[in-house]
């Protein structure tokens, strides 16, 4: 029987404040053109603030992953506000201290340092996009 | 309940936890008895930004008030941990080796970084300012930053 | 909050989309920058739009006290309904699609790597953000 993967939501703080802000942002947009773009989906958080019924729908109906720029974790919190919780969670700023080699910059446009790191925040978060689109009914 | 003086610039709101002393180099001293537990104020996290490493000195390790007793390095900068007090480290803040965030969101109370036996603390107590002094000396290092900008 | 009669108002809260699904969002992110940073930097403060939605006291706050500027990606106007639900009716609510039209300007396709015309959008939705924000001070540059 063939195995039908779902998608995945991965949901970006993108905070306008901090460059992790900005680093959460690529990273959602490496995994949805580069890494796995027939699986990963993305809406615009503040869709679920407003109570946009397909935001929603996406969220409930599909396995989802946060990526927070920093602790305050605004992602993951917005998400819980609707009664779903996220099935993991990833913040930029530990991307970071994990490739210290990789200081980025940048919060309107990344510099090359940020671009890297996002890129490879995607390609660590491909094998966790497999497993959950593997899975079974949320 | 923990009591705060506040000072608002633009949206933030930087707080000085009262019943605390503070070295003008924005580092924090909590006293009880012949230990202190210390940590950084809420306006210098706010300027130096979210706590990516944390470089600390060991147990046991001897120190005199302001010196350098390790490093906090973030996005925006590099910077050394002054002691605010003279004395000996009994033991660093185990939850920063994993949550170093706690720095930043709670730099009064979950954030301290060092348990420190005081040495020396009648004399190192004229160079610390209680909550208020502190306060006037931060208003004008703020309005510093808000020039730089 | 403070009465704008009574105290004369030296800043605005910029509150931008962000929107991660949209081209919009990601003019309304880096437009508003350029305000902040470049265009009106001693004017200007960026709320940060995820913070203010997840119970961000000063966000809210400094919303509720000073005039916002909302800007908004798409008709679906998050930007300008969280503000108005969370802190208060923004001084101006604006829409990029509608900035773009009137310059009869074509809206942006990619949501990154936006091409030198695509670029171009994003400094006429910087200045008209600023003329706005000039607009709501009762300043000119």
């Amino acid at each position: 029987m063939k195995e039908e993967k779902k998608k995945v939501v991965v949901l970006a703080c993108s905070g306008i404040g901090k460059v992790y802000g900005t680093i959460a942002r690529e990273t959602v947009y490496e995994l949805m053109e580069r890494v796995r773009p027939d699986v990963v989906v993305t809406i615009c958080l503040p869709l679920l603030m407003i109570d946009d019924p397909d935001a929603k729908k996406l969220v409930s109906d599909n396995p989802v992953i946060t990526i927070d720029g920093c602790p305050k974790c605004c992602s993951q919190k917005n998400l819980e506000a609707q009664g779903v919780k996220a099935d993991r969670s990833f913040q930029a700023i530990k991307f970071y201290t994990a490739h210290k080699e990789l200081k980025p910059d940048g919060i309107a446009e990344l510099d090359e340092n940020g671009r890297k790191l996002a890129a490879i925040a995607a390609d660590e978060l491909a094998q966790v996009v497999d497993e959950l689109a593997a899975g079974g009914e949320k | 309940m923990s009591k705060y003086l506040e000072t608002t610039h633009d949206k933030f709101v930087f707080k000085v936890k009262v019943g605390y002393c503070y070295s003008k180099d924005d580092f924090w001293a909590s006293v009880d008895g012949n230990t202190a537990l210390i940590g950084v104020s809420d306006f210098l996290q706010k300027v130096k930004g979210d706590v990516a490493f944390l470089e600390t000195a060991e147990a046991g390790t001897e120190l005199k008030q302001g010196q350098e007793i390790g490093k906090i390095e973030t996005i925006k900068a590099t910077f050394g941990i002054l002691s605010p007090v003279s004395g000996k480290v009994i033991k660093v803040n185990p939850e920063l080796e994993t949550s170093a965030y706690l720095i930043n969101e709670s730099p009064y109370d979950e954030g301290w970084i060092y348990k420190i036996e005081l040495t020396n603390f009648e004399s190192d107590k004229k160079e610390l300012l209680q909550a208020e002094g502190y306060m006037e000396i931060m208003k004008e290092k703020i309005a510093e930053e808000m020039e730089k900008k | 909050m403070i009465p704008l009669n009574v105290l004369k108002v030296l800043k605005v809260g910029i509150v931008s989309c962000s929107g991660e699904a949209i081209p919009g969002g990601t003019v309304s992110r880096i437009a508003s920058r350029k305000v902040l940073d470049e265009l009106r930097p001693d004017k200007t403060v960026t709320i940060c739009l995820p913070l203010f939605i997840a119970a961000g006291g000063e966000e809210r706050k400094f919303a509720a006290d000073y005039p916002t500027i909302t800007v908004d990606g798409c008709e679906k106007y998050c930007a300008r309904k969280s503000t108005e639900k969370l802190s208060g009716k923004p001084a101006r609510s604006l829409l990029i699609p509608e900035i773009l039209e009137k310059r009869g300007m074509k809206a942006p396709a990619r949501l990154r790597n936006m091409s030198t015309e695509e670029k171009a959008t994003i400094q006429v939705v910087a200045e008209e953000i600023a003329r706005t924000v000039d607009e709501v001070l009762g300043t000119k540059e």
